[in-house]
């Protein structure tokens, strides 16, 4: 591969060391030299330069002067500053606004203004591709929330409609009239709505900045227990919400943690247990608000109390999709709570969770 | 037995969807007639021709919000400028498949949207929902 052609601006009132420089470095770089500011402008405004170097005592305008004109215009080249050795002053100012990358002492040693001429490419090409990368990454990230838009609609739409006509076919009495057919039907459905409402969950959770109001955790948590026991009427709750204090808090997150935890509580219980019951006890005090969700359910083994927390887990008895407490986790992380788990598979399983009262 | 509400509009592009909820509406026997719209512009105009006609208003409107050209909040935008006679009538809840949260906030913060409903439409659902609203 060819070495890259690299564009040298070279801005000095003295023509000989225009002469030289050209004479020393024209092999190296393609070189362009202005015997003024003002020349050095003209060709700017004609040819992509990569790194320009200036004079600093040069009349009219002097080299530090024409960096700084040139800041907004031309901010890409990299810029390098000729000086003598008593010019303190003007490099200070070079440095505090001139935005200059190098400076180097008159007369220069060729093998260091070739170095220098070297590392400024280096940075321009570095400032570029961080630049192009940044496009490329802010247009992925648009497309993944129209990505997810969509998902939210589109593909959820026709889903819903045939979710919605198994309904027509329960309330016309034909739910059992093939067989199990529908039934089946009915699963499918919602297992994959289910894995859509997941997904969203888990991007919404990484993507959406923690928003604090006030939460009315007997409001949220009936209303979650209305919405998850809708299809499963035998779970008892008993809900105890001590609440004296305001609670500000990301309402979203908390939503998401509390009705994965309650939904799950209502899918894992035993099949032939009699009295299907959840205690719920929330704790709000000044600093936290605590919260307990116990159940009497078929529980979780011990050896897998360690992995429940993890992306796609899920045990071989129990169909779960290996998201929920995954997701369960990650909005605690968000909003720096707590959660730990006890469980056997004679009692069933208690979560503790702790989150802070942000106000 | 006699629905208690009479009428209910239904707003939605997706006539699979029209048809399922006009059935379940049949079905559930919830109101005695209803009126079938494909889009806003459908609605706004039988609205329009009927200003005048209190007792061909629906009671209740069920509003889809995903829809091509005019969407629910753009409808509900022109909706608000109908008189009191209408928006008084006229009850809306929004029925959609949507999980967008902006969307569902959006919907929420509306003060012509009593509910935000989502699809599926459970028939309980709704008539906990008018029941609050009509008793």
């Amino acid at each position: 591969m060819n070495a890259p052609t690299v564009r040298v601006l070279y801005i000095d009132d003295e023509e000989n060391n225009l002469h030289a420089f050209k004479a020393g470095f024209r092999r190296q770089y393609e070189i362009y030299t202005a015997i003024s500011a003002a020349e050095g402008l003209k060709i700017l405004e004609n040819i992509p330069v990569h790194v320009i170097i200036a004079d600093q005592k040069m009349p009219q305008t002097t080299g530090v002067e024409f960096f700084k004109s040139i800041i907004n215009t031309y901010p890409d080249p990299i810029r390098i500053l000729l000086t003598g050795y008593t010019d303190i002053e003007a490099l200070a100012d070079a440095i505090n606004h001139g935005d200059i990358y190098r400076y180097i002492t008159k007369p220069w040693n060729d093998l260091e203004l070739h170095n220098s001429i070297k590392n400024a490419y280096d940075a321009y090409k570095t400032k570029i591709d961080l630049r192009n990368k940044i496009v490329e990454l802010e247009k992925t990230n648009d497309e993944l929330n129209r990505f997810i838009y969509s998902i939210s609609h589109e593909l959820r739409a026709p889903l819903v409609s045939a979710m919605g006509i198994v309904n027509l076919v329960k309330m016309e009495g034909l739910f059992n009239s093939s067989g199990e057919y529908w039934g089946l039907i009915e699963t499918c459905s919602n297992k994959l709505d289910y894995y859509i409402q997941k997904t969203l969950q888990y991007y919404k959770n990484n993507k959406t900045v923690a928003k604090h109001t006030s939460v009315d955790f007997s409001k949220l948590i009936n209303e979650l227990i209305e919405l998850y026991s809708y299809s499963d009427r035998d779970t008892h709750f008993h809900v105890e919400i001590k609440q004296e204090v305001p609670f500000y808090g990301d309402v979203f997150r908390i939503e998401v943690i509390l009705g994965n935890l309650i939904s799950n509580a209502i899918k894992y219980q035993k099949e032939d247990e009699k009295n299907k019951k959840v205690d719920i006890n929330v704790n709000v005090t000044p600093t936290v608000v605590e919260i307990t969700i116990a159940d009497n359910g078929m529980g979780i083994l011990n050896e897998h109390l360690e992995k429940i927390f993890t992306q796609f887990f899920k045990s071989k008895i129990n169909h779960g999709s290996g998201l929920g407490l995954f997701i369960v986790k990650e909005a605690l992380n968000k909003i720096n709570g707590k959660i730990s788990v006890s469980s056997n598979t004679t009692d069933g399983t208690t979560f503790k969770i702790t989150i802070p009262n942000v106000k | 037995m006699l629905s208690k509400y009479k009428k209910v509009m239904l707003v939605d592009d997706n006539e699979v969807d029209l048809k399922i909820n006009s059935k379940i509406i049949s079905i559930s026997k919830l109101f005695d007639e209803t009126i079938l719209c494909q889009s806003g512009e459908e609605a706004l105009s039988y609205l329009s021709k009927h200003v005048d006609d209190v007792a061909n208003l629906p009671d209740f409107i069920l509003l889809d919000i995903q829809m091509p050209e005019m969407d629910g909040f753009e409808f509900l935008e022109i909706y608000k400028k109908f008189p009191a006679s209408v928006t008084d009538k006229c009850l809306i809840a929004i029925l959609s498949s949507t999980l967008d949260f902006g969307d569902i906030k959006k919907a929420e913060a509306n003060p012509h949207v009593i509910k935000l409903l989502k699809k599926p439409l459970f028939p309980q659902e709704l008539e906990k929902l008018l029941h609050k609203y009509f008793a």
